[in-house]
């Protein structure tokens, strides 16, 4: 049984975030507001119709993972009566760090962002989720929330430590006062979200980005980046037995020229647990950008960069990793609980030595959009990347030439 | 309009009615779970119908 298998990558305790161009240009001077003020002024305030027009300038895209555009998010909740925001500092994915960053290091840009929406759609709440496992991030961000004085009232809640608790729909049953897991969606969240009402949900990185932009203005902040991709985004560089780091990259900037070199055929891990295997030899070349990568099939997601143990099996790794999120699994959905725990069986018997890739197909069929939530979905996504990225990686186990001696590259 | 047969993952528990009153378009995967297979045809939309009011979880919905 794979019932509560732990993280092979625990969720951190301490992270370390570089000083960076624009988001974290201020980490230096602390989290405090004075010296948030001292750097941007006072915030401003947009209408509804100058910001909509600042997001769409600079095509901003939701950072939880899934890019979605924030312009269409904004429209859709200015369309009902009384939205509410929502600000996703969750974090469910350990090899994350970038959202704990901002709590940390620049709290009152992630707020900012925030009120200032709010003022724009009238809404008079914003909803700070904030992370159950991560008690610094968490209690930063309270302290945040007792140094304003803003006009809108901030409500915080916290979730439950567990991967798919930052799901959109499971933060919408948290703040109703129910359970903290995932439920079918009928209507997007910014249709149809918190009591019915139109709900703009993102996680904090987008937050922040809005943030910037309201206070540095558009000229600044095309100043970074590419003119297709304007701005900058946060990655975490996840590293087996090292605390992560998070770095503020302009888009456009390739792989290589942000994070230390590894020999070319290393296995990284991009995106995250639901993310996708590659090489370092194929990601160093690769612009930091969404349409980029996904020119070379590859999720930007969340901006996880893992990097496994040197020692350690990519393919053992990978059995730890789908082990640990079968048991993260809500277990309401019929396909997740029986597929997963299946897909788990299918990989661990693989890095065993056994052919199962006809297996991990048929699995990967039933578990693909059957489901509240995407959680099935990306782990089947992670596990099928294994098998395109590094099939030498995958035969070396049946023919029984796998090196490596441990699981996930730690000692047993 | 096409219009499609959409489960409630989290009612579900694959008590099989939506597949015995519709097995044109409702499938069962191995755990006894509904795959469904195609868009609902117009002429077997009270079919689909009557399998979206027999489901004991009402877990069943008709989307366009």
């Amino acid at each position: 049984m794979t019932g509560s298998a732990a993280s092979p990558v625990p969720i951190p305790v301490r992270v370390g975030v570089h000083p960076g161009p624009a988001l974290l240009a201020g980490v230096a001077d602390g989290p405090s507001l004075p010296a948030h003020r001292a750097r941007y002024g006072d915030l401003p305030t947009p209408t509804l119709d100058e910001l909509h027009r600042l997001v769409s300038a600079v095509g901003l895209r939701g950072r939880g993972g899934a890019a979605f555009p924030f312009a269409t998010k904004l429209e859709a909740a200015a369309r009902g009566r009384r939205p509410v925001v929502v600000v996703n500092l969750s974090e469910g994915e350990p090899a994350s760090a970038k959202d704990s960053a901002l709590a940390l290091s620049a709290p009152h840009l992630v707020l900012d962002g925030a009120v200032a929406t709010a003022r724009a759609l009238g809404a008079r709440e914003v909803h700070l989720v904030l992370p159950g496992d991560r008690p610094m991030a968490r209690l930063r961000m309270l302290a945040a929330v007792d140094e304003r004085h803003d006009k809108v009232r901030l409500r915080t809640h916290t979730a439950d430590p567990r991967f798919v608790a930052g799901q959109a729909r499971a933060v919408v049953e948290l703040m109703s006062g129910r359970t903290n897991l995932p439920v079918t969606a009928w209507a997007p969240e910014a249709v149809e979200g918190y009591r019915r009402r139109p709900t703009l949900l993102s996680n904090a990185e987008t937050w922040a980005q809005v943030g910037r932009l309201v206070l540095a203005g558009e000229p600044a902040y095309r100043r970074l980046g590419t003119g297709a991709e304007p701005g900058t985004t946060l990655l975490t560089h996840s590293r087996h037995g090292a605390d992560p780091e998070v770095r503020e990259v302009p888009f456009g900037t390739s792989f290589g020229d942000v994070l230390p070199p590894l020999p070319a055929g290393a296995a990284v891990l991009v995106g995250g647990f639901h993310g996708a295997w590659t090489t370092w030899g194929l990601l160093a070349g690769t612009p930091v950008s969404v349409p980029g990568m996904a020119a070379a099939g590859l999720p930007l997601g969340a901006g996880i960069v893992h990097v496994p143990a040197t020692a350690g099996c990519p393919l053992g790794f990978t059995s730890a990793v789908v082990d640990y999120l079968a048991g993260q699994s809500a277990g309401r959905c019929g396909p997740c609980v029986n597929g997963l725990p299946a897909l788990a069986d299918a990989v661990r018997a693989a890095w065993q030595g056994r052919d199962t890739a006809a297996r991990v197909d048929e699995l990967a069929g039933l578990l693909t959009r059957r489901g509240a939530c995407a959680h099935p979905d990306g782990t089947v996504r992670m596990v099928r990347s294994l098998f395109t990225a590094l099939p030498a990686e995958v035969a070396a186990h049946r023919d029984g030439a796998c090196v490596a001696t441990t699981r996930a590259g730690v000692a047993p | 309009m096409s219009r499609r047969l959409r489960v409630d993952w989290p009612a579900c528990r694959a008590r099989g009615l939506c597949h015995e009153l519709l097995p044109e378009v409702v499938d069962l995967d191995e755990w006894g779970y509904p795959i469904v297979t195609d868009a609902v045809p117009d002429a077997l939309l009270a079919d689909a119908r009557a399998a979206v009011r027999a489901c004991p979880r009402l877990a069943l919905r008709i989307v366009d």
